[in-house]
């Protein structure tokens, strides 16, 4: 009688025992660590009903292995859970990277807004720049053509101005420039070297020519006659020159532009043993250089 | 008497169709799994290794479980084979889509490493 009591609670006991202390399968401890492993990544966030579904497969895999847990069912059990709960993480991942992908293009799309607006203020800066180069150019090149203009103008009534002089006085032009040829009778009495007053109209004449040969150089020569000794000649030529050249700066010529020199008699244009010859001899020249 | 014996036969013969026939063919098991496979190889799990051999042992298990249903095996155990099929053909459809998601999102930011890089002064 004692021995029956002994089996009928022993062996049930000795079941339990057995059961809760054999050892799960690998495929079930895998089961378990894909599981924790889904969980503690990116499946509980982005994928939690596959999550679940992993769940609810290793649960099963686990009621398996509690009612026999060395059964074929068990391993099958514990394999598909393992694979769910590996699914389930494979597409949270998928889910992550998808949204990472998103989260690029929108920075993307940022990076080349932000891009786009300084190649555009650039631009706006170039053409700017532009449009300044262009009308400084612009205005470069009109103040080019009004200077080429003034001096078009200028050298016309330059040349007018000498053409004027020309019908009226002795003008010619050799390797010195212009000279322009004053007959010392009409401006000085014999001997002296103060200006008739007769001279002032010629005078007047050439310093309103000479005011308007602007870059030009004057230099205002007298000459006598071979009369006299040299000294005087000398003498005289040089205070009639300088006589001639203060009243042409009088009427206007600039000081800077004009000097004045007296050549005697050595440089005689006509022959002095005639009267005609002497008269022509006796002058003013006022040459006006080449053009710089 | 007859009628104990009517009932021995019955239950005979009811205890014979069980024990031969046991669990039922799992059609929908069967259609399920090669649903699966045929998914995950249009998703792509051929590209990918680790994908790749899932399929192969979701077609292998899948094999072994119609042979099983062919020779008049064990429906049960071949229905657990099918569902283990299924889950590897699964987790291969699974892992193809991460492997193209990831490679999608490295492409985006390799993109956008790019443009800064050019957006540098």
């Amino acid at each position: 009688m004692m021995l029956r009591h002994f089996f009928i609670i022993a062996l049930p006991c000795a079941a339990l025992v057995a059961c809760a202390t054999a050892s799960p399968p690998r495929e079930l401890v895998d089961a378990r660590t894909a599981y924790q492993q889904a969980e503690a990544g990116a499946a509980a966030k982005y994928v939690p009903a596959d999550l679940h579904v992993a769940r609810e497969s290793l649960d099963t895999a686990e009621k398996s292995f509690h009612d026999d847990a060395t059964s074929q069912d068990t391993i099958d059990n514990a394999y598909i859970a393992q694979l769910k709960a590996q699914r389930a993480e494979a597409l949270g991942e998928a889910a992550k990277a998808t949204e990472d992908k998103e989260r690029a293009d929108r920075e993307l799309g940022k990076t080349q807004e932000r891009m786009l607006s300084r190649d555009e203020a650039r631009l706006r800066d170039t053409q700017s720049q532009l449009a300044k180069e262009r009308d400084s150019v612009a205005k470069a090149q009109a103040e080019t053509a009004a200077e080429h203009a003034a001096r078009m103008a200028a050298e016309k009534k330059a040349q007018d101005a000498m053409d004027a002089l020309a019908k009226s006085l002795a003008m010619k032009k050799d390797e010195r420039g212009t000279v322009i040829t004053l007959s010392g009778g009409v401006l000085f009495a014999t001997g002296q070297s103060t200006l008739l007053a007769g001279a002032q109209t010629q005078l007047n004449q050439v310093a309103d020519a000479l005011k308007t040969q602007a870059e030009h150089h004057f230099l205002v020569g007298g000459h006598t006659d071979n009369q006299g000794n040299d000294r005087i000649n000398d003498e005289l030529s040089t205070q009639r020159a300088n006589a001639v050249r203060d009243y042409l700066i009088v009427r206007g010529v600039s000081a800077d532009a004009i000097t004045a020199q007296g050549f005697g008699s050595h440089q005689p244009i006509a022959d002095n043993h005639t009267t005609e010859g002497r008269a022509m001899n006796r002058r003013v020249e006022i040459i006006v250089d080449k053009a710089q | 008497m007859l009628e104990v014996r009517s009932w021995s036969l019955v239950s005979i013969l009811t205890i014979a169709a069980l024990g031969c026939g046991g669990a039922p063919k799992p059609e929908a098991r069967i259609a399920s799994s090669e649903g699966a496979i045929r998914g995950a190889e249009e998703g792509g799990a051929n590209a990918v290794p680790e994908a790749t051999l899932h399929v192969k042992l979701a077609q292998e298990e899948r094999q072994k479980a119609l042979a099983i249903i062919k020779d008049g095996g064990d429906n049960h155990r071949a229905e657990m084979i099918l569902a283990r099929s299924e889950a590897d053909a699964d987790l291969a459809l699974a892992l193809a889509r991460a492997a193209a998601a990831k490679s999608e999102a490295a492409k985006a930011q390799e993109a956008v490493d790019a443009l800064k890089h050019k957006e540098a002064p």
